[in-house]
């Protein structure tokens, strides 16, 4: 009598559907909760870096010291971004399991894949969000220390008695190549990119681990890894460069780690290349595959966790 | 347990099908000069751990400009192998950086070589021998960079200004002058061309100047200098007089150049 009334209130139970409302309100909630830990103080620290940086070196000529800006405040985003989405990701399930909070969300009808979800955009909506603030600060100081820097470059023809309209132009061309332009966006996209893949196969590291320094070790391995995935994936692909075992080897790791360094357009756009529609499609297309699979199987694995 | 297998076989699926798009995205992304191919790293070379893990976890340029810095430290050191050795990794970190090719060579052709000449605790001879040294590497660095890459007017020319004010190799001046025109360099640069070519001691190279210089004179294109070197190579050439150009300019009677310090 029991089991036939429990199965029937089973078969009763409606499925709950998914609802993009839900995922907002957890993502939304994620965000309060990793500003509460005090994370964007890494903003206030970025700042003084790029402004630090910016007017820092005034020995080097102008074509350098917009280079330098360029690389150290799009390095220090890109370090911004993977520890922010590697460790804060590590932590929120541990932390919404300690809390309890997680049994008070999953006792709702809330489906699992919802809270995953929810949980991943927030994070990533962070880290967009910092990015946005950072990307606006770098343009501001690049804009402000190209237009000195050519005044300054100008005004030393000038006295060189060497301002002929040819060498002004050039100057000019060159403290633009280097200046604020599109491309820097592109790379803070890029960077982006990078940040949202890490992200996602820190998630699914933290549904699989039941410990956060776990969770931190093996990202930042398989991010580092991410990055020569490349090299060993064309080792894996050249024929007669190793036995069997070394490339069963190499297609293992190649399977396992997403390439990284696809997303490296940086030192391009600080050497003033011209970043092309074509590239930035393929780095969004691939970075949303790997999101998209990375996040099926984060799905499978959480479904079944005994919480 | 089935969810997670099924994961295990999700995952390792994809991986293998990932590989060739991942393969095909890299190949676009180096035609379109985004990525950069993988580094080279020489037997014997002095890439510290540093480096490596710069080079794999995207921060190469940051690297590079750390190393940079520190080579600018030890040019007011004036510890002239520092600086070489440190820009050495810089070009190796960025090698289609054209920037940090043309410093390396401007701090070995230029600075160590004159820090040299110039010092007088040294005996003469070790004074000459250290500065052609020098001279020679900023050359070397220049020409390495070449390679990398072979189409920037900007190294083409420091090139030429080294052969032309240092080792006085007017041909290979004329000859780098050239190509940095051809690559798209200023329009000087045609003109110095033919300038170098003129003060170079060889027959071909003497016809290769006049031609230019002829041409720009015909366009219109002359100046106090270009018709002081086009009446020079009218006389190395022979040139007939009625086919030399009308302007009587005194030809100028140039000194030998500089032979620079003996080895």
């Amino acid at each position: 009598m029991s089991d036939a009334t429990t199965s029937s209130a089973a078969a009763k139970t409606p499925k709950v559907r998914f609802s993009p409302q839900r995922v907002w309100t957890m993502a939304m909630a994620t965000v309060t909760q990793l500003i509460r830990m005090k994370i964007l103080a890494f903003l206030v620290l970025f700042c003084l870096l790029a402004v630090g940086a910016g007017f820092a070196f005034s020995v080097i000529n102008p074509e350098q010291q917009l280079s330098l800006l360029k690389s150290v405040t799009l390095g220090a985003l890109q370090i911004f971004s993977i520890v922010i989405g590697v460790v804060s990701t590590a932590l929120l399930l541990p932390k919404d399991l300690e809390d309890r909070t997680l049994y008070t969300i999953l006792s709702k009808p809330v489906p699992r894949f919802d809270y995953l979800l929810g949980k991943l955009i927030g994070v990533l909506m962070l880290i967009g969000g910092g990015l946005i603030v950072m990307d606006a600060v770098l343009s501001l100081i690049l804009w402000m220390r190209q237009s000195l820097l050519f005044d300054e470059a100008v005004e030393h023809l000038r006295m060189e008695k060497m301002d002929s309209t040819e060498a002004v132009t050039q100057v000019r061309e060159i403290v633009a190549k280097q200046g604020l332009t599109w491309n820097l966006h592109w790379a803070v996209w890029a960077i982006f990119l990078k940040a949202t893949v890490v992200t996602t196969v820190a998630l699914l590291l933290s549904s699989i681990a039941s410990s956060t320094l776990f969770t931190i070790v093996i990202a930042f391995c398989v991010t580092i890894i991410g990055h020569g995935e490349a090299l060993i994936r064309e080792f894996f692909f050249t024929p007669n460069l190793s036995g069997m075992t070394g490339r069963a080897a190499a297609l293992l790791l190649a399977a396992i780690c997403p390439d990284l360094a696809q997303f490296d357009i940086v030192d391009s756009v600080v050497n003033g290349e011209i970043v092309p529609w074509a590239a930035v499609l393929n780095m969004t297309s691939i970075a949303a595959i790997y999101m998209t699979v990375c996040l099926f199987i984060t799905h499978l694995v959480f479904a079944e966790k005994e919480l | 347990m089935k969810h997670k297998l099924q994961a295990l076989a999700v995952l390792l699926l994809y991986g293998v099908v990932k590989l060739p798009l991942e393969q095909h995205v890299t190949r676009d992304l180096r035609a379109h000069g985004m990525l950069q191919e993988p580094i080279r790293l020489g037997v014997g070379e002095d890439l510290g751990q540093a480096g490596i893990a710069a080079s794999l976890g995207g921060l190469r340029g940051l690297a590079a400009c750390i190393f940079q810095l520190r080579a600018h430290v030890e040019f007011t050191y004036v510890n002239w192998a520092k600086v070489d050795s440190l820009y050495k990794l810089v070009t190796r970190l960025q090698p289609r950086n054209s920037r940090y090719w043309e410093e390396a060579a401007w701090h070995m052709a230029y600075n160590a070589a004159s820090y040299y000449l110039y010092n007088q605790e040294l005996k003469p001879a070790l004074r000459g021998q250290l500065y052609h040294d020098h001279v020679k590497r900023g050359v070397a660095i220049l020409e390495e960079g070449l390679r990398f890459l072979p189409r920037n007017p900007r190294l083409w020319e420091k090139l030429a200004e080294i052969h032309a004010k240092r080792t006085y190799q007017f041909k290979d001046a004329g000859d780098a002058y050239w190509h940095s025109f051809q690559n798209g360099g200023l329009n000087y640069t045609e003109r110095f061309a033919a300038y170098a070519y003129a003060q170079s001691n060889d027959h071909g190279s003497w016809q290769k100047g006049y031609a230019i210089l002829k041409r720009l004179y015909d366009a219109k294109n002359a100046t106090p200098g270009l018709i002081e070197f086009l009446k020079l190579l009218e006389e190395h050439l022979h040139i007939p007089a009625a086919q030399r150009i009308p302007e009587a300019a005194p030809v100028r009677q140039m000194p030998p150049p500089e032979e620079g310090p003996l080895r």
